[in-house]
């Protein structure tokens, strides 16, 4: 269920951005800020938050959770790869994935994680769930931060059409006092600290109300557990898995090799262009093409290489030659290989190469 | 009581697409058969022999009785946003059921649901009355009206918009990528790094209401996607063009190509470059803000863009909300090129490399389709969905036999050939014989630069070794040497050409546009004279030139008003046309009609004329007048006007055929009653589309084989509702052949539809530019040709001096 909307259109208050997406920001922040490579959304829903956090750059793993299948199937497609994405697979790796189960079940696949998140989560728990929660969240998975998010009641009075809660299926909503006592005592129980803030600004003059949305960070005061202590906790695997998608990545030998073939022969086929024009035209200084000086292009980085002897392509029968340590000084083949070897290995069989495999050749019989 | 109207009118085709779009791309409801009385019992030919064939048609299967209930859904007070109408309307689950389609207003679902409220107009009413609900500004609750609408028969037209956006939601289950309208396989790509393309297979897919059976038919696509962003590919065509020809280059290279983004699955046309404005640029939100896009990327999708000089590109959107018409800016580093320009396209080494992976031969491609409706048995989640819709396929594709006909003679001064069916091609056998009609070339120019002295000379002497056999009297040219530069050619020209001059034969020395443009544009309008552009590398190969020296005296025949051969009609007194379009994709401003009318009963002189129309105009007024001038010409050749009117029209696009039949066709009646009141021939309109997805498979010796040319299809796959069929009349090397599909739109010729097909089937053999049998009539193929010169080269009509010969081959 979208609950989004319902506290948006009141009369009195009228949040700007929209409070869901002012919540969705502070988890944004949280993530800017810590930089976690493993996050999980515990009750993710329509997966928009989750959807959010895959632009996010620093993030490898990503996991939701939601105890309706449904809810999660509806928008998951959005986080699948989009076709650019295998077009121009990005640096790092990126895993999403979607469960189906109870937050007051342990399974094994929410271990390791940095960051968890539980945006409006725990006031749609029943009361034996809620008792499970800080086990499960903080004794189990145990992640270096968790967010927790939770409707403030004593903000309720200023939402004019609130009866009793923000939405029916909510099982309780508590005050400052009520969330803060809470989230200290789960805090110490599982020695993490906790700091309280929240979104949604009470109107001048009644600022003790607090925030719409009360939000509890809590950061994790012991050290990193190590695999040996996640292995000490047997579970079975009870989640469902209703969704999962790997993005593709140089991280990935199969496409780092593709996108190392494509620029080597790429780059080869310039720098013969620009080789064969110049042995067609002469060194005409007026044939030289200016370059804005905004677009970085390799023609700079072509004009320094020709110090370099060796370095330069030649032509021999039918067949011109570009050396791979020019090919190899290009910044962009350079950033994909790392090392010179790992070049050759990579396009070793899928480019031709001369026989001592120093250079790319090109016939050029009919050009 | 409400009375349920089951109707299954257009009207009804109310499900739309994403986007919102409503475009009826099958041209359901457009039935045109009704109209002729004489195909009302058959519309199948009978010549032939009979060969065995299967097709890429699925059957569609429904349970017994199945009906598919519509609602319509209201909202009171009214909402807007499609997704929050969706959101309202689905936490009734328990009530719809978990299996339905929903457009924002219409909704359909497999089942019919209980009348709860009693009320006695509508079947069901239910309310919204807890204010948790409500979602308007003001607080108001919602109320929810759901109404059946419709309880629609699985042939309604309704019913079949349905099934192909439940097959479309099958493909997406599958993990298969949305590119604009077709689905794609990401997880296995084919790399060309050579041409840095990407290459995707995917499928095309469409169920609609054939001859007996609702078919799913679905077809191997292939998505050309290139691994570099538009800003990439401006950094290497400024590095190729330099600063002063960047814009312009940029303009012609990248304008009407589709642009994938990096933050959406959208695709937009690159319509606009606004050089003037760049990332750093502001633009309006919906709620009225100002921002820029470097601000708006780094907080929507997190993405920094690094150059913050660069343009930004300009798409408009077409009828989006309530036809207001807007426009996207894209910035040129967030988004990946797609397709192939025509650059690209004439570049004959990558498409040799792109053909490997793109054609497909019959087994293979059964294979493919194979594999696709496999996972589609496979798929539990697939099968579920289409269980509770009530639908299924058959696994296996449709067979049935259809008609190869009879080969024809080709007659070349008073010769008659056959050819060998399974080439289509008669170039070896009628080599060496003269032909119908040879014209002589006693004044010509041949102009070189001086470095093609050489190659002048050899395609001289080639020359002048096969045009006597040809029949073709030949003098010693006007050998002029003329500096590279599109100026000397012009000025040669201007000074050079005389009144007796037969015809101009340029040697070019590279395939600049430029030069072949103004050449062509002088040449076919402020001095209308024949010409014949050959770049000098085609004349270099001693193995060759021979082959190409006998190619080039034939085309320079026809561009003098020359014929070649001519085959076998039967039918007196006709006139044939054939009209295409060419539209400007560059400037996207022009659309260009070529149309090409018979002056003689052997179909061997053509009249050719077309109109330019800037956009907004129609091109039919200006096809209308063509047709008067050609019905002048035609009496002025033959002393009397055509009894027979029969035209072929291509270039109709998916969704126009409403348009054609109800505005151009009675504007073609409108021209022949305007001749005189006394004339009324009998006309014939046949809408000829290159562009079809069905594929037929010839079960040969077990395996499936490309059918022979000949083969005609009117039968099971044809639409009941059209006077339609299907000709394979070329060959192809390799792939899949393409069928092409005739309908017949109008018609009072009182033919039987097998002279309509065989008659189609001889004009395929009429192009000169091929001594083989092409995939569509000749005059189809003159009208494009006609029209891609002026389009590409010459902008303008050009002078009618030269309307009667093929000086555009």
């Amino acid at each position: 269920m979208d609950e989004n909307f319902q506290e948006e259109f009141t009369q009195i208050i009228k949040f700007q951005p929209p409070l869901y997406k002012q919540r969705y920001q502070f988890v944004k922040d949280i993530v800017e800020k810590y930089k976690p490579k493993k996050v999980a959304d515990l009750g993710c829903a329509d997966c928009s938050l989750l959807w959010m956090l895959k632009f996010c750059s620093c993030i490898e793993v990503l996991a939701g959770l939601d105890i309706c299948a449904n809810v999660m199937k509806e928008k998951m497609h959005t986080l699948s790869p989009l076709p650019v994405d295998y077009l121009q697979p990005s640096e790092r790796s990126l895993t999403v994935t979607l469960h189906h189960g109870s937050v007051a079940h342990k399974d094994p696949c929410m271990l390791g994680f940095d960051l968890v998140t539980c945006i409006e989560l725990i006031e749609h728990l029943e009361e034996s769930e809620l008792k499970k929660f800080p086990e499960v969240v903080f004794g189990f998975m145990a992640p270096s931060i968790v967010v927790i998010s939770t409707p403030n009641s004593e903000f309720n009075p200023l939402l004019p059409r609130v009866m009793l809660y923000r939405h029916p299926d909510h099982k309780f909503e508590w005050s400052q006092a009520e969330f803060q006592s809470w989230a200290l005592e789960t805090a110490r129980c599982y020695n993490y600290s906790v700091e309280f803030t929240g979104v949604g600004h009470p109107p001048t003059g009644m600022e003790k109300v607090g925030f719409c949305t009360q939000i509890g960070v809590f950061v994790r005061k012991y050290p990193q557990t190590g695999e040996s202590v996640q292995s000490e906790k047997p579970t079975e695997a009870v989640y469902k898995t209703v969704f999962k998608a790997v993005y593709p990545s140089l991280k990935d030998e199969k496409y780092l090799q593709n996108a190392v073939i494509s620029e080597v022969i790429f780059t080869a086929q310039i720098i013969k262009h620009r080789f064969m024009s110049k042995r067609k035209h002469g060194d005409d200084p007026e044939r030289k093409s200016e370059f804005q000086p905004s677009v970085n292009c390799f023609s700079d980085y072509l004009g320094k290489l020709v110090v370099e002897r060796n370095m330069e392509p030649f032509v021999s029968g039918n067949e011109v030659y570009i050396p791979l340590a020019t090919i190899f000084s290009f910044p962009k083949v350079n950033r994909l290989c790392g090392t010179f070897e790992k070049l050759c290995k990579l396009i070793a069989g899928k480019v031709t190469l001369s026989s001592d495999g120093s250079a790319v050749m090109f016939n050029i019989e009919h050009e | 009581t409400t009375g349920l109207q089951v109707s299954s009118g257009l009207q009804d085709l109310s499900l739309r697409d994403r986007g919102g779009r409503r475009r009826d791309f099958h041209d359901l409801g457009v039935n045109t058969r009704q109209a002729m009385v004489h195909v009302q019992e058959s519309k199948t030919g009978f010549s032939g022999r009979m060969i065995k064939l299967s097709t890429n048609h699925f059957r569609l299967t429904s349970r017994p009785q199945w009906a598919l209930y519509q609602y319509h859904v209201a909202y009171s007070p009214e909402m807007e946003a499609r997704r929050l109408r969706s959101a309202l309307l689905f936490q009734h689950e328990e009530t719809i059921g978990k299996t339905h389609a929903f457009d924002g207003s219409v909704l359909f679902l497999p089942k019919k649901l209980d009348n709860k409220a009693g009320h006695e107009d509508a079947l069901l009413f239910f309310i919204v009355v807890t204010e948790l609900f409500s979602r308007t500004r003001n607080g108001e609750d919602v109320k929810i009206t759901v109404t059946l609408t419709n309880e629609l028969p699985p042939t309604s037209p309704t019913c079949l918009q349905f099934y192909n956006i439940i097959f479309r939601r099958l493909l997406k289950m599958l993990n298969l990528q949305q590119i604009g309208r077709n689905y794609y396989n990401p997880s296995d790509p084919v790399s060309i790094p050579n041409h840095r393309l990407m290459v995707w297979l995917g499928f095309t897919s469409s169920i609609l209401q054939y001859e007996e059976n609702i078919m799913l038919c679905v077809d191997v696509s292939h998505k050309v996607l290139r691994g570099e962003t538009v800003l990439d590919t401006m950094h290497s065509l400024h590095s190729q063009v330099g600063e002063e020809r960047f814009r312009d280059t940029c303009a012609k290279e990248l304008i009407g190509l589709i642009v994938l983004t990096k933050y959406n699955n959208r695709t937009y046309r690159i319509d606009d470059i606004d050089w003037d404005n760049n990332p750093k640029g502001t633009f309006r939100k919906s709620d009225g803000s100002e921002m820029s896009f470097v601000e708006y990327y780094k907080k929507q999708y997190n993405i920094e863009i690094s150059d913050w000089m660069q343009p930004v590109l300009i798409s408009q959107m077409k009828r989006r909300r309530g036809n207001i018409e807007g426009s996207v800016a894209l910035i040129p580093e967030l988004c990946s090129l797609t397709g192939l320009t025509d650059k690209m396209r004439s570049d004959f080494n990558m498409m040799k490399d792109l053909a490997i992976h793109t054609r497909l031969p019959p087994e293979q491609r059964q294979r493919e389709l194979g594999r696709l409706l496999n996972y589609i048995q496979k798929d539990d989640n697939v099968q579920k969905e289409l269980r509770n819709w009530g639908l299924s396929f058959d696994y296996k594709s449709v067979s049935f036999t259809g008609r190869v006909v009879q080969g024809e003679k080709i007659l070349q001064s008073g010769a008659m050939f056959d050819y060998n069916p399974q080439f289509a091609d008669w170039t070896k056998e009628t080599r060496g014989v003269p032909l119908i009609r040879a014209l002589p070339m006693d004044s010509w120019l041949l102009i070189y630069t001086r470095r093609n002295y050489d190659v002048a000379n050899t395609l001289l002497q080639s020359l002048f070794k096969v045009t006597p056999s040809m029949g073709i009297r030949m003098n010693k040219p006007n050998m002029i040497e003329v500096d590279d530069r599109t100026e000397a050619y012009l000025r040669v020209l201007q000074q050079r050409i005389t009144p007796d001059t037969n015809i101009v034969f340029c040697i070019l020395s590279s395939s600049r546009k430029d030069k072949y443009d103004a050449i062509k544009k002088y040449l076919c309008t402020d001095c209308p004279i024949p010409s014949q552009c050959v770049l000098a590398r085609t004349l270099t190969k001693p193995q060759t030139i021979m082959t190409v020296a006998t190619k080039i005296a034939l085309q320079m025949n026809c561009k003098m008003g020359g014929e070649l051969w001519s085959v076998e009609i039967p039918l007196k007194q006709v006139m044939i046309v054939g009209i295409d379009c060419y539209h400007d994709t560059v400037s996207g401003k022009q659309s260009i009609a070529g149309f090409v009318a018979s002056l003689n009963q052997t179909m061997t002189r053509w009249f050719s004329r077309c109109v330019v129309q800037s956009r907004g105009q129609e091109l039919v007024d200006g096809i209308k007048a063509c047709l008067q001038t050609a019905l002048r010409n035609w009496s002025k050749w033959n002393r009397c006007l055509p009894s027979r009117i029969f035209v072929y029209r291509d270039g109709v696009g998916d969704g126009q055929l409403n348009t054609l039949v109800n505005y151009e066709v009675p504007q073609f009646l409108d021209c022949l009653k305007s001749i005189g009141s006394d004339y009324s021939p009998r006309l014939t309109v046949i809408v000829v589309k290159k562009r079809v997805s069905a594929r037929f498979f010839a079960e040969i010796g077990g395996g499936l084989r490309n059918p022979p040319p000949g083969t005609v299809v009117d039968t099971m796959v044809t639409r009941p509702e059209w006077y339609d069929f299907f000709v394979v009349s070329q060959t192809v090397k390799n792939g899949c052949v393409a069928p092409t599909h005739y309908n017949v739109v109008y018609d009072t010729s009182q033919l039987k539809p097998d002279h309509v097909q065989r008659l189609t089937y001889k004009l395929c053999h009429m192009y000169y530019n091929w001594s083989g049998i092409i995939r569509v009539p000749a005059p189809c193929q003159y009208a494009h040709k006609l029209a891609f010169l002026v389009g590409q080269s010459i902008h303008r009509e050009p002078n009618l001096m030269l309307s009667d010969r093929l000086y555009y081959l």
